[in-house]
């Protein structure tokens, strides 16, 4: 089995707004995909639907190295290997990283001493060995929240890794960082879904695979091109190429920040 | 016993006969059941035989002080300061109890005066001038269907600092306990004060803590409340010294049929005083917690600074939490606010944490303990926080194994 992840005719509604329309979608293991689209495309609800957030009427298929994601608990789809690093990681005070690492690690039943070692070698790898005396994501910049979950992915080692808008709210040296720390992660094992609305950060990474999504659906998938296409004509372009029509207001899908019941804790 | 005790236990047995007994008609006790007849219940005799050590206790190391049902049955030396019963001290001692017993109003209610009234001993502890010292209390209740009333005066010299930590406990069986705790804070001394309350399930304790600070001076609090069919703190604090501080700290973690009462009056006499009171409590099963917190900002304190923050989480859907926060400001020159709330999980924390790979049930006890840490890291004396950190997780863990959530 070489595909990592295999989206077929997936699709996701909260009432009755349809927001992922039948997306089809392969990444293979050791390769790097990104997915591009306009505010309200469905990006962010198809990395919730991946990842188990319940708000979701879903159908379809997703598999991750084979197995059916669709219908499994947020724990369990973890435990197959998948990992989100979310677009707004959310602070939670009073539970500091290295200890919530410690308990995935007596979760998955690691050897606490090996899984210690990895936590610290991955802490100074992506630079957050300050970080892990610290509350979850507390206090920290757009930048460093997005070191704090690549060095997650460091120390889980997903099969699929997701990154949800990993270039938002970056300045220009944030974004290389974050690239370069993609391209550590690419390995046989992995494969990787770069999610984001700008073609910047495709400048600093090699991407095996670009996909456009508008309204709900992969519309497009090409090579390093397409990317290219997108920083010249914006997503206009690709809409005439393929003859879409422009939505007069393109309807923003729920984000998951309208979602949050904020209880201030 | 010199004629000014004396008289403050007239007072006190006055207060008790004409006070009425705690109902819910009466303010104070407004969300909470005695459980008791203060008229119908005997002081309790004692003598019994001292509870082995706990947890709790054995973090702690030495024990200075040990109070069993009211009586000081141990005590020995600290460094810095003077330990000795109420009924061996003389000359200066004698008047400091005096005057710290003087502390608490004997018509503050009908408890803080039979405590007043019936108390049988007492305990002066006296922190001496440009010294540093630690001082640990265990106070036991161990008679059962009785009442004790034991009794903490602790005065802080100007200039020295003083770390206590008080633990409260009892086994299971039915009894009362009206404990007290009254300190005075001299000028520019400071007070690191930790109470632990893990009393037995059937222990009805309605405690009165009252710290009156000098000059400069400042107390850090923290208070752990996990025990009692009732556990009442009745806490009052006097900035009575311009520059006065105070930092209060407190976690309470209610399950099955417990009450947690939480009464607060901090009050701002001296100019540019601050204080900022924090407290976080859990309630599961049918258990029921209140904060009742009130600052008062006298005429003349300018330069306040004044907080409380009280946070709860409901983790049943039969548990109730109150928060009741309260302001009286009769001074403009100041700054204050209080914020409050009652919640359960949240569950994008949840949902984030499971998303690693926890467990929902293994998520939601990372994030309960979470919800403690702030304020176990906030506790004057840390040699506890290991013990209550596993009595709090244990609390929440119990319900989850038992499938009481």
């Amino acid at each position: 089995m070489s595909i990592a992840l295999e989206i077929k005719g997936l699709t996701a509604s909260v009432g009755t707004v349809e927001i992922l329309k039948g997306v089809d979608l392969d990444v293979p293991f050791g390769e790097v995909h990104a997915l591009m689209g306009p505010n309200g495309s469905g990006k962010s609800t198809l990395c919730h639907v991946l990842t188990g957030k319940s708000d979701y009427e879903v159908g379809g298929s997703a598999r991750l190295d084979g197995t059916e994601l669709l219908g499994k608990e947020v724990d369990e789809r973890a435990a197959l290997g998948l990992m989100q690093a979310f677009q707004y990681p959310v602070e939670i005070p009073g539970v500091r990283l290295e200890e919530f690492m410690r308990e995935v690690g007596v979760a998955r039943g690691e050897d606490p001493g090996a899984f210690g070692e990895q936590i610290a070698a991955q802490a100074e790898r992506f630079g957050v060995t300050d970080f892990l005396r610290r509350s979850i994501n507390d206090d920290l910049s757009g930048g460093e929240k997005k070191r704090s979950e690549m060095f997650q992915m460091g120390v889980l080692s997903p099969k699929v890794a997701v990154l949800d808008e990993i270039d938002s709210g970056l300045d220009i040296d944030a974004v290389r960082q974050v690239a370069e720390a993609v391209e550590q992660l690419r390995s046989p094992d992995v494969g990787i879904l770069v999610i984001t609305h700008y073609s910047r950060i495709l400048g600093h990474m090699a991407v095996d695979k670009v996909h456009v999504m508008m309204q709900g659906r992969i519309v497009d998938s090409g090579g390093a091109e397409l990317a290219d296409e997108l920083e010249d004509g914006g997503y206009d372009a690709v809409r005439s190429r393929l003859g879409i029509e422009a939505p007069k207001k393109e309807a923003a899908a729920p984000s998951v920040r309208d979602t949050l019941t904020d209880l201030p804790f | 016993m010199n004629a000014d005790l004396v008289e403050r236990r007239k007072a006190g047995a006055d207060a008790f006969a004409s006070l009425g007994t705690p109902t819910d008609k009466l303010e104070h006790w407004k969300y909470v059941d005695l459980g008791f007849d203060p008229d119908r219940i005997a002081t309790a005799v004692t003598g019994a035989a001292p509870l082995p050590a706990d947890e709790v206790v054995a973090a702690l190391g030495a024990v200075h002080v040990a109070v069993v049902d009211g009586a000081v049955v141990d005590h020995s030396p600290a460094d810095g300061a003077t330990i000795a019963r109420f009924s061996d001290v003389d000359g200066e001692h004698l008047a400091l109890a005096a005057a710290l017993s003087a502390g608490m109003d004997p018509d503050r209610d009908r408890l803080s005066a039979a405590s007043l009234a019936h108390g049988s001993d007492g305990v002066l502890i006296h922190a001496t001038r440009g010294h540093r010292s630690n001082v640990v209390v265990d106070v036991q209740a161990v008679a059962t269907d009785a009442v004790s009333y034991p009794h903490l005066a602790v005065r802080v010299d100007p200039n020295a600092e003083l770390t206590l930590t008080v633990v409260y406990r009892s086994d299971d069986g039915f009894r009362a306990v009206v404990p007290r705790l009254d300190i005075s804070v001299g000028d520019g001394a400071q007070i690191g004060l930790t109470t632990v309350q893990t009393w037995g399930d059937e222990t009805r304790a309605t405690a009165h803590q009252r710290l009156v600070i000098g000059r400069d001076a400042t107390a850090r609090i923290g208070e752990v409340g996990l025990g009692g069919a009732l556990g009442r703190l009745d806490l009052r604090v006097d900035l009575e010294g311009d520059g006065s501080s105070v930092d209060l700290d407190g976690l309470s973690f209610g399950d099955r049929d417990q009450t947690l009462d939480y009464r607060m009056l901090i009050r701002h006499a001296g100019k540019n005083t601050s204080s900022n009171i924090f407290l976080k409590g859990a309630v599961e099963d049918r258990a029921s917690s209140v904060f009742t917190g009130l600052l008062r900002i006298e005429e003349d304190a300018t330069r306040t600074s004044a907080f409380e923050t009280n946070r709860n989480l409901v983790l049943s859907d039969e548990a109730k939490a109150q928060s009741v926060p309260n302001l009286e400001i009769l001074c403009d020159d100041v700054v204050c606010g209080h914020a409050s709330s009652v919640g359960q999980l949240e569950t994008e924390p949840l949902y984030y944490l499971m998303s690693r790979g926890l467990p929902r049930d293994h998520a939601e006890r990372v994030l309960v303990h979470g919800f403690f840490e702030e304020i176990l890291d906030e506790l004057p004396d840390q040699s506890v926080v290991a013990p209550v950190r596993e009595l709090v997780v244990g609390k929440f863990v119990a319900a989850q194994a038992e499938g009481r959530l």
